[in-house]
């Protein structure tokens, strides 16, 4: 048997978190029966490029260059400080600095990782290269893209780059993100924030409602007589109950959320008058306009002839290689993996499951059988915490989750417990960043 | 379905055995797709999931509709079956589309039928869908031609998409319509409906583990001065708060009238008046 760079106790110790190991033991992705054969002397030297280093890609990157030490990976970024989309609700809330949402590659370059702040501009999946903005290519042996999301700038009337200067979107972090928390300090007591929800599927499931409560946690402390107003496309979402009972807990009337039945799909937005129009006709005036619009795969995706009709990408259920091209993965939330939600957990454990799948296809090995984990924390208020969890396999080919896994918070549970899950949210945030990019927080 | 694993399964093929262009994997899906093509009649129709559907089958009474001008929108995957996107539309004048899904508890979602040419024969809807399946749709023409296609959906439920309880039925069976009250006689223009109700199938439920009784919006009835220009049935399969998006060209005013009629007899009406330039 041949000497492997780790050994499965080790492996096992990575995978199961850095940091608040007893969080991310229980719900991070791995591969318990791993055997890699990552020692495996045809896999020395083969590159591996990552497009993307959000929560997906530098994990993919760090657990790969951790399983085999010998493996080329490059990581293109272009930001040299990446913040997170986790944790920006909390921002607008109040409840956090932005530039604790930030993380570096310090610790990604330390292990080997070659990042290169580059935007990827192209991909030919038949020649294996990347080509970079600049026009520099990068060859490949296998390729993991890690795209995230990119608005649909044509699927909602009234709603294009001009319109997302006025009424943001802040699905992004960043300027958007800054944008919004200017224009609610701006906005005068008495005011009304207006946040329009998409359909599904889109990045972060319970993203728009935990806004909505931080907002209102926001308001109530500086601005107490301002409304909050929720349009949706939906008539159900993540955590509805939980929501709307800690809406009532901390906010009273504060927050009024009008679903698909209740006619709050919007189906055209006036960004300079701050007026949405819903598909029965009815017009909502806004002080301050938050449009969360549709959305699909980052667009290196589409270049890589990844996506399929729906914008979305198609990937095998056990490794998640694309289902349309040979040597290329994708993870995160540009991928279809429902019933995996677009979380930013989910991506990176589908990053762990990938380092290993491509180690295994590099080594002429066939891919460990995957397990993926998820818990998606959301914060409604400093004391106010709730999650839903969620653990999944392939079963009968296709993504399952788990029977009697995971499942939400209780209803009706006392002031402790959802204390409690708050500051559980605020480990999860330390640990998974520490994970993925080996940040402390 | 059947399609896309046929797909992948060649793409591991090759990928096994050889290395071989996206353009020469391109070539090859095309020769699959030709071979379902021109394989042999019997083959081909039995394969057809509107033979395979008793229901749908029992319809077409032997006819072999034709497979093209009609088209079913869809989206390739829901994360919620409780209420999926669903446009219908035919490229020809119909009397009546049909609408099945092969594995929910029963096949019917809905008809709808066209009963004046001043709706066309495209209808939006939201279903419920109760697992991944394949959705058919017939439709018949005035001279007795049937038209037939089907789509397959994944549904997935996400953990993170549980649902909440019901909101309470103080407000059923109240119609919320958006029709233009005036417009070009003949200008086409969209037509929409819905009506607050739970659409109870009866294979709910309640906390208290009892059946919820079935209890539905069964008929929508469409009418123009005094003309009636559509009429649907829904069946359980519709989801909840049913809604429908006609097009519409009218070329008479006069008084628009949308009635409701729950299976039980209570009813709703919702009256405008329409007036053309």
């Amino acid at each position: 048997m041949t000497r492997t760079p780790i050994d499965r106790r080790q492996a096992l110790r990575w995978l199961g978190g850095a940091g608040a190991a007893s969080l991310l033991a229980a719900c991070g992705g791995r591969a318990p029966e791993a055997s890699a054969g990552t020692g495996n002397t045809a896999s020395r030297g083969a590159r591996v490029v990552v497009i993307g280093g959000g929560f997906g890609g530098a994990t993919a990157a760090r657990y790969l260059k951790r399983l085999d030490p010998g493996l080329h990976v490059t990581l293109l970024e272009p930001a040299e400080r990446f913040y997170t989309c986790p944790f920006t609700n909390l921002y607008l809330g109040g409840l956090r600095e932005f530039e604790s949402l930030g993380h570096d590659y310090q610790q990604l370059r330390r292990l080997g990782v070659n990042v290169v702040h580059a935007l990827a501009e192209d991909v030919d999946p038949v020649g294996h290269s990347v080509t970079l903005a600049g026009g520099e290519r990068l060859p490949y042996d296998r390729l993991i893209l890690s795209p995230g999301i990119d608005i649909r700038w044509d699927a909602l009337e009234g709603y294009d780059r001009a319109a997302a200067e006025l009424a943001p979107h802040a699905w992004k972090a960043g300027a958007q993100t800054h944008r919004l928390k200017r224009q609610l300090e701006a906005m005068e007591d008495g005011g009304t924030f207006v946040l329009v929800a998409p359909a599904n599927p889109f990045r972060c499931p319970p993203g728009p409602y935990e806004r909505v409560s931080q907002i209102a946690h926001y308001f109530k402390t500086h601005k107490p007589r301002s409304k909050i107003l929720l349009l949706d496309a939906k008539d159900a979402f993540s955590k509805q109950g939980l929501f709307m009972d800690g809406w009532r807990e901390l906010y009273g009337d504060m927050i009024e959320w009008v679903g698909l039945s209740g006619d709050g799909r919007v189906v055209r937005v006036d960004a300079d008058r701050l007026e949405v129009e819903t598909e029965f006709g009815t017009l909502h005036r806004a002080d301050v306009l938050n449009v969360v619009p549709p959305q699909r795969a980052g667009f290196i995706a589409e270049r890589a002839g990844v996506t399929d009709a729906s914008g979305w990408v198609p990937v095998n259920p056990r490794d998640f290689s694309s289902a349309q091209v040979e040597d290329v993965y994708v993870i995160g939330d540009a991928t279809e993996a429902a019933p995996m939600p677009k979380s930013g957990f989910c991506a990176n454990a589908q990053g762990k499951v990938v380092a290993f799948a491509a180690a295994a296809s590099l080594a002429g090995d066939p891919a460990p059988e995957p397990v993926w984990a998820n818990t998606c924390y959301s914060v409604i208020g400093p004391d106010y915490g709730i999650t839903v969890a969620g653990v999944y396999r392939v079963i009968d080919g296709q993504i399952a989750e788990v029977p009697g896994s995971g499942g939400v918070s209780p209803r009706g549970a006392d002031a402790g417990f959802r204390r409690r899950e708050a500051r559980y949210a605020a480990a999860w945030y330390q640990a998974i960043c520490e994970d993925t990019w080996g940040t402390v927080v | 379905m059947k399609h896309l694993r046929r797909e992948q399964a060649l793409t591991a093929v090759t990928r096994e055995r050889f290395v071989l262009t996206r353009t020469v994997i391109v070539a090859l899906l095309a020769g699959v797709a030709l071979l379902a093509l021109f394989g042999p009649a019997d083959a081909a129709a039995a394969e057809r999931p509107w033979q395979r559907l008793p229901a749908a089958s029992a319809l077409l009474d032997g006819a072999q509709p034709t497979v093209t001008g009609l088209t079913l929108e869809l989206p390739l995957v829901s994360d919620d079956g409780a209420a999926v996107a669903l446009t219908v539309a035919a490229d020809r004048p119909v009397d009546v589309i049909h609408l099945f899904a092969t594995r929910n508890p029963a096949p019917e979602i809905a008809v709808f039928r066209f009963l004046d040419a001043q709706v066309h024969p495209r209808v939006a809807t939201r279903v419920r869908l109760n697992e991944s399946q394949q959705v058919i749709a017939l439709a018949r023409t005035a001279d007795g031609h049937w038209l037939a296609t089907s789509r397959e959906i994944r549904i997935t439920v996400s953990g993170c998409l549980a649902r909440a309880d019901a909101p309470g039925a103080d407000a059923e069976m109240t119609p919320r319509v958006r029709a233009p009250s005036r417009l070009g006689r003949g200008e086409t223009a969209e037509l929409l409906a819905m009506i607050t109700h739970p659409m109870e199938t009866g294979l709910r439920e309640a906390a208290d583990g009892t059946r919820v009784t079935r209890r539905l919006v069964s008929r929508f009835e469409l009418s123009l001065a005094d003309t009636p220009l559509f009429k649907a049935e829904l069946y359980a399969a519709v989801s909840a708060n049913p809604f429908l998006r006609l097009q519409w060209a009218p070329t008479t005013p006069g008084e628009l009238q949308l009635r409701w009629v729950e299976d039980g007899g209570r009813e709703a009406l919702d009256r405008s008046d329409i007036t053309l330039r």
